[in-house]
């Protein structure tokens, strides 16, 4: 086992402990940032200069814009319920499983130690994806079940090409993006938090709505 | 490359409306401007080049150019529509941004690369969720939609690393080929919506314009089929292995699809609602496709996917025409609507046509094609009627709008084009009223020519048949030597390969057949179906399930 990149994925782990269970908001971002950042040093041989840097960029990116989604008051999360030791068991024991189950049926041109921290990602985005009550929870939770799978992915296939990480790092920035503008939305009633909405947005079908709906 | 000319432009008017979304006549005006150059540039795409970036391939293709000029075609007909009838104003952008990668997705020939684009080509669609009003709640779908975007993107990220490398030392049970096979089939239903996982798609509807709705539902979840059906056909197809169970599921979903989604469709009172069950309906004939598992269900499930953007976005511009020259969206409210709007009465039954087929029309026969090769007889026979069930809507829409007006004071002419007089206002004032006086017919009108265009589709107009039964392109890429491998997007098993690879598994079309035992290999006489019955399915591709 290479110790550096066992290193690396005990830091991919932990950040995603961290950004399932934290109910501050930020401290979730932190964490989520964290593995993000380090969940494509995850790979053996590394990975050409120009899409790692693409992936860390992308990483860096998605982080700050859910940063700046969770600006201001109250900027809290759902976050664990069953607590942060539990969190880490499971993604403890879905790390072994990743580990022992490398190559999934036949050899795997990555590191054992991707498959292991994917397990433990997809693991621990289960919780937060099903059954997150606020949009910045399954938001992050679906950050991690992406990064989860990419590093099944890079456990499986091995080292991604250097399109394949900047196609990555597009993805990664985008659903970033895309969590931290509903985030926002969510906010934009007045309303502190980013709990889901109980309600149907009205549509109106008898009004005279034939109409552009945001008028200029 | 001409691929990059389309992906350059279609990103790059998108991110033009975004930044002028502010200043909304300028978004307005680089997102139409935008679509219009990329229908000029989808035009302008060389259907045989190949490329190797980034030690990645990419690769054009007739299809990849049809499906993208009407793809862009429908984009315009339904953003102008949106504009007369009432729409978001990132709509625009967020259509440029699902067509340029639908475009990448569908160009990059690994397909471990492609579901890269196809999912942040979803991603895209939250910004038309958002609504300006009540955005807690517009921001609640767009989580929904992005969880099933997302999700699906992950189950299909780890079914084409699992399969897309070499197997050669497999030693793993053959149902790990079944559950990546599933994992891609089931990551489509969900992009399409497909029942059981049709909640998103239903809260959809809720909030984004019916004009938009194709572009999230349709065009951009169609790329990644394409990618999955030629997956499919080229990876999962060539290995024996017996995926009956798997593709007992597939069907299920398809069948589920077909048929409920057309009845919530006939149940539903908002045009929107039935505008988005019928696109979930017509995607489930997408998913039987992936039920066939075979390279034989790639060319009728790619025809069907060309009718399907075309015809579903001439349904959503027919709703839209509804919406903009009855002020009205309720089915209820809709008496006599056939009656007051001759054009609208002919798109929607051209939609019809179109989508329902009869057989000689390519789509139809498609369909037909793919229902033979997904379920034996006699099963098969019902399931070709079972089918045709979209015809209940649309027979209730006609019905409605053949029916005896219950409304007075209706807009009796609003269908026709209106001429205003120039006012002492000025030109623009002129052209504003001109606009708002004739947004139902121009949307009316819209919906015809968008109709027509997914009738002509239908037929097979426009070389749609061919270009869908053309084989999916491969890029040599050079190894870490510089030597050139003909190492394909789509993971094609090699015959040296084969040796090591466990009897089962061995593809049949991979072992020469005098290297293979009398007794317990496969043999040359045709393949058994897992019933025992021989098949008269062509090597390679799966038995029809009984």
């Amino acid at each position: 086992m290479n110790p550096a990149l066992a290193g690396v994925a005990l830091v991919v782990i932990v950040g995603a402990v961290v950004a399932g269970s934290a109910k501050n908001g930020r401290t979730a971002i932190l964490g989520l940032v964290v593995t993000l950042v380090a969940a494509p040093l995850l790979a053996d041989p590394p990975a050409a200069p120009l899409g790692l840097a693409a992936r860390l960029v992308a990483a860096v990116l998605a982080g700050y814009l859910l940063w700046v989604a969770t600006r201001g008051p109250a900027a809290r999360t759902g976050g664990t319920l069953v607590g942060w030791p539990t969190e880490a068991f499971l993604a403890i024991a879905a790390a072994v499983v990743g580990y022992v189950s490398h190559g999934l049926g036949a050899p795997g041109l990555g590191p054992p130690l991707a498959a292991a921290a994917g397990f433990a990602l997809a693991a621990l985005s289960i919780l937060p994806v099903l059954s997150g009550r606020d949009i910045l929870r399954i938001g992050l939770g679906l950050l991690l079940l992406l990064t989860g799978a990419l590093l099944v992915r890079t456990s499986l296939g091995g080292t991604p090409a250097e399109l394949e990480d900047i196609l990555t790092a597009g993805l990664v920035a985008t659903l970033g993006g895309a969590v931290a503008i509903l985030a926002i939305a969510s906010r934009s009633d007045g309303r502190p938090g980013f709990e889901l909405s109980a309600t149907t947005p009205h549509r109106s079908s008898h009004g005279a709505d034939a109409h552009p709906i945001e008028p200029e | 490359m001409s691929l990059v000319v389309y992906v350059v432009v279609t990103f790059g008017a998108a991110a033009l409306a975004i930044a002028l979304r502010t200043r909304r006549p300028w978004g307005l005006a680089a997102g139409l401007l935008g679509l219009v150059a990329a229908i000029v540039a989808a035009i302008a795409i060389d259907p045989t080049q190949t490329l190797v970036i980034g030690g990645a391939g990419i690769a054009t293709s007739a299809y990849l150019r049809l499906f993208l000029i009407l793809g862009s075609i429908v984009a315009l007909g339904l953003t102008v529509a949106g504009l007369a009838s009432g729409t978001r104003r990132d709509a625009p952008a967020v259509t440029l941004t699902v067509l340029g990668s639908a475009a990448l997705t569908m160009a990059l020939v690994d397909p471990r690369l492609a579901v890269l684009a196809a999912t942040t080509g979803g991603l895209f669609g939250v910004l038309i969720t958002l609504t300006p009003r009540d955005g807690r709640a517009g921001a609640t779908v767009g989580i929904l939609e992005t969880r099933a975007v997302v999700v699906a993107g992950a189950l299909a990220i780890a079914a084409t690393a699992w399969i897309g490398r070499d197997l050669s030392q497999l030693d793993a049970q053959p149902v790990v080929f079944g559950l990546a096979y599933l994992a891609f089939a089931t990551a489509v239903a969900m992009r399409f919506g497909a029942i059981p996982f049709h909640l998103w798609a239903a809260r959809l509807t809720d909030v984004v314009p019916e004009t938009a709705l194709p572009v999230l539902t349709a065009i951009a979840p169609a790329s990644m089929a394409v990618v999955a059906l030629a997956w499919v056909g080229s990876a999962v197809a060539p290995v024996a292995v017996d995926l009956t169970p798997e593709r007992y599921i597939v069907l299920a979903i398809a069948v589920a699809t077909i048929v409920l989604a057309a009845v919530a469709a006939f149940v539903q009172d908002d045009l929107e609602h039935v505008l988005g069950y019928s696109i979930v309906s017509d995607a489930g004939v997408i998913v039987l496709a992936l039920a066939v598992v075979g390279p034989d269900a790639l060319a009728p499930g790619r025809t069907w996917i060309l009718m399907f953007i075309v015809a579903r976005g001439a349904f959503a511009v027919w709703a839209a025409g509804i919406r903009a020259g009855f002020f009205t969206g309720r089915v209820a409210d809709l008496r006599g609507w056939a009656r007051r709007s001759p054009i609208l009465l002919v798109a929607l039954l051209v939609v019809a046509v179109a989508s329902i087929g009869f057989p000689g029309l390519a789509s139809f026969d498609a369909r037909a094609s793919l229902v033979r090769l997904a379920v034996a007889q006699p099963l098969s026979s019902v399931l070709l009627i079972v089918t045709l069930v979209p015809l209940i809507y649309y027979g209730r829409l006609l019905a409605i709008g053949l029916a005896r007006p219950d409304r007075v004071g209706e807009p009796v002419v609003a269908w026709r084009p209106l001429g205003e007089r120039p006012t002492s206002g000025g030109i623009r004032l002129w052209g504003r009223r001109t606009w708002d006086a004739n947004r139902a017919f121009t949307t009316a009108t819209l919906a015809a020519l968008l109709a027509l265009l997914a009738l002509a589709t239908a037929a097979g107009a426009f070389g749609g048949p061919a270009a869908a039964a053309e084989p999916v392109p491969t890029v040599a890429i050079p190894d870490e030597f510089g030597r050139p491998v003909p190492s394909i997007g789509l993971p094609v098993r090699r015959a040296s390969a084969a040796p090591s690879v466990p009897a089962s598994f061995v593809p049949a079309s991979a072992v020469p057949a005098s290297s293979l035992p009398a007794s317990d290999g496969p043999s040359s006489e045709p393949a058994a179906s897992p019933f025992g019955e021989p098949s008269a399915v062509p090597s390679g591709s799966e038995s029809p399930l009984p």
